[in-house]
């Protein structure tokens, strides 16, 4: 006698459909048909704007190493101090001579040892300062400092000039028209 | 089953909103910018003085005058914003002009003057005369005529 246990068609016959036949394929029909949401495909769009990025940062170039000297000009037409002593501005005279660093001369109108170099305006400049010397210098530190470049200089000439009287801490500074 | 199911579902991904909202705000940032350094700057060799005592820009208002340079130390013209005028009288005058409007609008105003340091003193100083002449050409009183000479700090 064969148990009803053993046999497999009893096993085959009596045992519900199993579960695992039916039911995933209905859950799994339902689950794809959630997933099938509208999506956007953002992989490309990505791509692009890092080009441009990359671009944009490559291509833009900040003058980050700029910067300046602030020069007042002189304004005709406005009401001079009348108390004021008349002052005798210091000229001083730069013209290139020719190419390269050394190409320049520097003149100081008046009696004054003549400076050889941009680094020498600076020193007569600076020892001449007023407010630099305790028994008190040639000039004051707003003492009108003309800086007169012929035709031909070069403006790295000139604006060395200019930067030898603003090391020295003058702060009257201006330009001439050139001669 | 269904706790299968959810370890399925649990796919890793990365949310990319964020990502690409900072990257089109740092792409505009960079057109806007690049923009307005292309209006204000002329490609020049600055003059690079040593031991400068030159100082660093501050947050004012300007306007930027660049020289343009030419060969043999001449410039081409005068470039005032988006706008380049000739290096003959008639250009200059118009020039001061436009710089006397803009000194109206604002009398503050700050002018940036850029030249090459190849250029040559008498090409340079008409843009100085015109800044000088724009300041009594506007009107006002109030007017400062200041202009911040460029220069290029190597260290």
């Amino acid at each position: 006698m064969t148990s009803p246990m053993s046999d497999p068609q009893h096993l085959r016959a009596s045992s519900t459909p199993p579960l695992e036949v039916i039911e995933p394929t209905r859950v799994r029909r339902r689950h794809r048909r959630s997933r099938a949401r509208i999506g956007l495909n953002v992989t490309a769009m990505i791509d692009i704007v890092f080009l441009l990025l990359i671009y944009f940062l490559a291509a833009t170039e900040f003058k980050l190493g700029e910067e300046l000297y602030r020069l007042d000009l002189p304004q005709r037409g406005l009401a001079a101090d009348p108390f004021e002593l008349p002052r005798d501005p210091l000229r001083v005279v730069i013209a290139t001579t020719g190419p390269g660093e050394g190409g320049y001369t520097i003149r100081i109108r008046g009696p004054y040892a003549q400076p050889g170099s941009f680094q020498e305006l600076y020193e007569f400049l600076r020892r001449n300062r007023g407010a630099e010397t305790a028994v008190g210098g040639l000039f004051e530190q707003d003492h009108p400092i003309i800086i007169e470049p012929a035709i031909a200089t070069r403006w790295e000439h000139a604006i060395d000039a200019f930067n030898a009287a603003a090391r020295a801490r003058y702060t009257n500074i201006t330009f001439a028209p050139p001669r | 089953m269904s706790a299968v199911f959810r370890r399925g579902r649990a796919e890793v991904e990365a949310n990319l909103t964020p990502m690409i909202d900072v990257a089109f705000l740092l792409i505009v940032f960079f057109v806007v910018v690049s923009q307005i350094v292309e209006i204000e700057s002329v490609q020049l060799d600055l003059p690079t003085p040593q031991d400068p005592a030159s100082e660093r820009p501050g947050e004012e208002q300007r306007a930027v005058i660049n020289v343009i340079p030419a060969a043999g130390g001449k410039t081409s013209g005068y470039r005032l914003g988006s706008r380049v005028f000739t290096a003959d009288t008639q250009g200059i005058e118009a020039m001061t002009a436009e710089l006397a409007a803009l000194y109206r609008r604002n009398p503050t105003l700050d002018i940036n003057l850029r030249a090459d340091r190849s250029t040559h003193y008498e090409w340079v100083e008409p843009a100085l005369q015109a800044v000088s002449n724009a300041a009594r050409l506007s009107g006002r009183p109030d007017v400062i005529a200041r202009i911040n000479l460029v220069v290029v700090r190597e260290d």
